[in-house]
């Protein structure tokens, strides 16, 4: 018969990687990336007597990964650095470009990923982590709902907003590097 | 015809059934429609190749194997009243008639007697702060240090439940209800994820007025947006359980409080 580890790590292990993606686009950094993961594995297990099975494991992974983020994020602030600027201050930068990607090719031609990862990053925590569930996870809003906390509507705006910064984001890198233009 | 929303567009990227006739019209919509998919599609393929690694797996199977089973210390209720120095530490009363100015046409809105709907708006509101990363928060899961931290924020002890069971305390915080500084604190549960607030006013004045009676006490349930409300009396306090959870697991906890109570 199977001992509760092993039985947690049939179940959980499985979505390392998903975790792990998510870690870094919160965090950026892969040694704050593997301390999240970590943590997030270990209170899973300590938890783990509340997961019920047949239920969505990942999305119960990423709740815990996000609490256990805000948790880190409220000690830096108490501690005085500084944390991820308000959406509203980013969402007005955005405004400034009205350049259209329809091809998902230009993007890729374009920047790097690691560009397009440090521009995800730029954005404010929440639409950061509703965008990357959304678009890079294909949860479903109502998903990403549960994992977050808050109503659908406020995830479909948050997805919408944060993919709108995202372009603010990438246009600035194109101008940055000499690509200027209606289409890059 | 009008262009599609933002939410709109949100939910032709979900592939929700959208009437898409506009769209076969319109060439800025399809064209908006075209970039928002682009960007989605390079994210994905940004993290494509994101993978953990290897070291960090073996050390978490690690960490699992030598990690005890879970434990968890249970302290005993501790119980005090707000002192009337706490009482006098109320200058933040601008705060919260500025989210009464927020709350009172919400509950307009909603057609129900404002005062009430207020409330629970109110409710609701400190419900959702303590599960932002912007508001301050004390994350501890010990009873005692929560404890200790409502002793010293208000010299007041407040009821916790027992963790375990499938319930973990993830943290405190001191907020402001009606003018009034107020203890809350935050429960996970295998429901989700609710907060109790505990405050001076009747279930009855809250506009939380569905009464019944589970074993031999008397309980108050409403809902609000999203979340569902259960109030029940324990001294001279409301203890109000807020949460996107069921009245039933809501009723459950407090009937845990007042099992701790009777003890």
């Amino acid at each position: 018969m199977k001992d509760d580890t092993e039985t947690f790590e049939e179940i959980a292990l499985p979505y390392l990687n998903a975790v792990y993606r998510a870690a870094v686009a919160l965090c950026g950094q892969r040694q704050e990336a593997d301390d999240l993961v970590q943590d997030t594995f270990l209170k899973a297990f300590e938890r783990f007597k509340l997961f019920q099975p047949g239920t969505n494991c990942k999305a119960w992974l990423l709740q815990i990964l996000r609490n256990i983020r805000i948790d880190r994020l409220r000690r830096k602030k108490i501690a005085g650095e500084a944390l991820p600027l308000e959406e509203e201050i980013i969402a007005e930068r955005s405004h400034d470009n009205e350049t259209i990607w329809s091809n998902a090719e230009d993007l890729i031609e374009n920047f790097s990923d690691e560009q397009v990862v440090r521009a995800l990053r730029e954005l404010p925590e929440d639409q950061r982590l509703t965008l990357f569930l959304i678009d890079v996870e294909q949860l479903s809003q109502k998903e990403v709902a549960e994992i977050t906390g808050v109503a659908t509507g406020t995830v479909k705006s948050r997805t919408s907003r944060g993919r709108a910064v995202l372009k603010g984001k990438l246009t600035s890198y194109a101008k940055e590097m000499g690509l200027t233009g209606d289409k890059i | 015809m009008n262009h599609f929303t933002d939410e709109q567009f949100e939910d032709i990227m979900q592939g929700e059934d959208i009437d898409l006739t506009h769209l076969k019209q319109c060439q800025d919509c399809r064209n908006r429609l075209a970039e928002k998919r682009a960007i989605a599609a390079r994210l994905r393929l940004a993290f494509s190749s994101t993978r953990a690694g290897t070291d960090l797996a073996k050390r978490i199977r690690s960490r699992l194997q030598t990690t005890a089973a879970p434990t968890v210390t249970v302290q005993p209720t501790q119980r005090t009243w707000l002192s009337r120095r706490s009482r006098q530490l109320w200058p933040a009363l601008m705060a919260a008639a500025a989210i009464l100015i927020v709350l009172v046409p919400l509950s307009l809105y909603f057609g129900a007697p404002p005062a009430a709907r207020a409330a629970q708006a109110e409710l609701v509101k400190i419900h959702e702060h303590n599960l932002s990363p912007d508001h301050e928060f004390y994350s501890e899961a010990e009873p005692g240090k929560l404890a200790e931290y409502f002793k010293s924020k208000l010299d007041f002890d407040l009821h916790l439940p027992e963790p375990g069971h499938g319930l973990a305390l993830r943290g405190c915080c001191v907020r402001h209800f009606r003018g009034e500084v107020v203890g809350s604190y935050v429960v996970d549960t295998p429901e989700g994820v609710m907060s109790v607030v505990v405050v001076t006013d009747k279930p009855e004045s809250l506009g939380i007025k569905g009464e019944f009676t589970k074993g031999q006490h008397t309980y108050w349930k409403s809902s609000f947006a999203k979340c569902d409300i259960v109030s029940v009396r324990i001294g001279d306090y409301s203890y109000c359980a807020v949460g996107e959870v069921s009245h039933e697991y809501l009723t459950e906890l407090l009937s845990r409080l007042l099992q701790r109570e009777q003890e």
